[in-house]
């Protein structure tokens, strides 16, 4: 292999591995017509699962205990809304020959223990989570009535005792959402699990 | 080892009035907001400091714990201050420093303490939350370069060296 095949090769294996830049406020959700197995064996793809108010793209997986931390709130806010006109489509990107428990199966079963009332869909490959420039699990981006990104961040501001919660980001945006109001606070950050990419 | 160079552990060791979490050998883990990281990066003594946020369930994290630690032997006598952040729960902290012993951790190092996107935007504003992450400062406390994920021996070597310059 000459020098410069390598360098092609890893500059390929390197765009592979990294995310896209984050998706900006007013943006529209990109791959939104890429189908994606759910844990019910359906394709479904966002625009599948748009709401008539907004949408809700959030990456989660299995193993993180971040998420697992979050997990009831997730379910709950998810199941709540998904009756009020948002869709809701929680995305695995993970590749699962990192971690075993992210794999389809072990999917299924969350989802039934933890009665998901929305898609819990297998992002194969990462594309959509590198269109959206996702790092980490959970993370949510919330689209309203137009399409637009109006919300990108997390649950809320402690995921360790939901009771000490201060602030409740992301149940705040999805009430202003319902409700055809503009989000107050949009942007927000938490630590979590970097995604598993595939081919990273 | 001379006072200079021991003058970064002052504000660790400020903290040890604090609930410090205490193995009964080896490391220490003590709640630490990103004021007091940046005050240990800032402490004199240090021509490069490396940041590192790390978490016991992560793989990644722990994966590139030993170069990090290889790392921190090799480059002392040239300047390098190895700072280890834990972003465990607090529930987590009897594995996090079971793992810090099990890593040869004989140093004080923190537990994030107090609000995520406060410490994630003090300690780099394009940092995401992911972990693992590894902050390179240069001696006067300036952010110069962030990996993001995890490193390899070779790359936290180069940004080493590259902050040396």
């Amino acid at each position: 292999m000459t020098g410069r095949m390598v360098f092609t090769a890893l500059a390929l294996t390197a765009a592979l591995a990294a995310p896209a830049t984050a998706l900006q406020l007013g943006d529209s959700a990109p791959q939104r017509d890429v189908k994606m197995r759910n844990v019910d064996g359906r394709q479904l793809s966002i625009a599948d699962v748009a709401g008539s108010k907004g949408t809700l793209v959030i990456f989660s997986c299995n193993h993180c205990p971040w998420v697992r931390a979050w997990e009831t709130r997730i379910v709950e806010l998810g199941n709540t809304y998904s009756t009020r006109g948002i869709g809701v489509i929680a995305i695995n990107a993970n590749d699962p020959s990192s971690h075993a428990e992210d794999g389809f199966d072990a999917m299924v079963l969350r989802a039934k223990q933890r009665n998901y009332q929305f898609p819990y869909v297998v992002d194969s490959g990462s594309t959509v989570a590198r269109a959206f420039g996702a790092e980490r699990t959970p993370e949510a981006f919330l689209f309203d009535a137009s399409g637009k990104l109006v919300y990108h961040g997390t649950i809320d501001d402690n995921a360790e005792d939901e009771g000490a919660a201060k602030q409740h980001f992301l149940h705040d945006a999805l009430e202003s959402v319902a409700s055809s109001k503009p989000v107050d606070i949009k942007e927000t950050k938490a630590l979590g699990c970097s995604i598993k990419y595939y081919g990273s | 080892m001379t006072a200079r160079r021991l003058s970064w552990l002052v504000p660790l060791l400020a903290l040890s009035a604090a609930p410090a979490l205490q193995a009964s050998t080896g490391p220490t883990l003590m709640p630490g907001t990103a004021a007091d990281v940046l005050q240990a990066v800032r402490a004199p003594g240090a021509r490069v400091v490396l940041v590192n946020v790390w978490a016991t369930w992560c793989i990644p994290c722990r994966e590139e714990m030993p170069d990090l630690l290889r790392l921190r032997r090799t480059y002392a006598d040239r300047g390098l201050r190895l700072i280890l952040v834990s972003g465990d729960f607090t529930s987590d902290t009897e594995q996090a420093l079971a793992f810090l012993r099990e890593q040869g951790v004989d140093f004080p190092t923190y537990l994030k303490k107090g609000s995520d996107m406060e410490f994630i935007d003090a300690l780099d504003p394009h940092w995401s939350g992911a972990l693992p992450v590894t902050l390179i400062y240069d001696s006067s406390g300036t952010l110069r370069d962030t990996i993001y994920g995890k490193g390899s021996y070779a790359q936290f070597e180069e940004k080493i060296h590259t902050a040396l310059q």
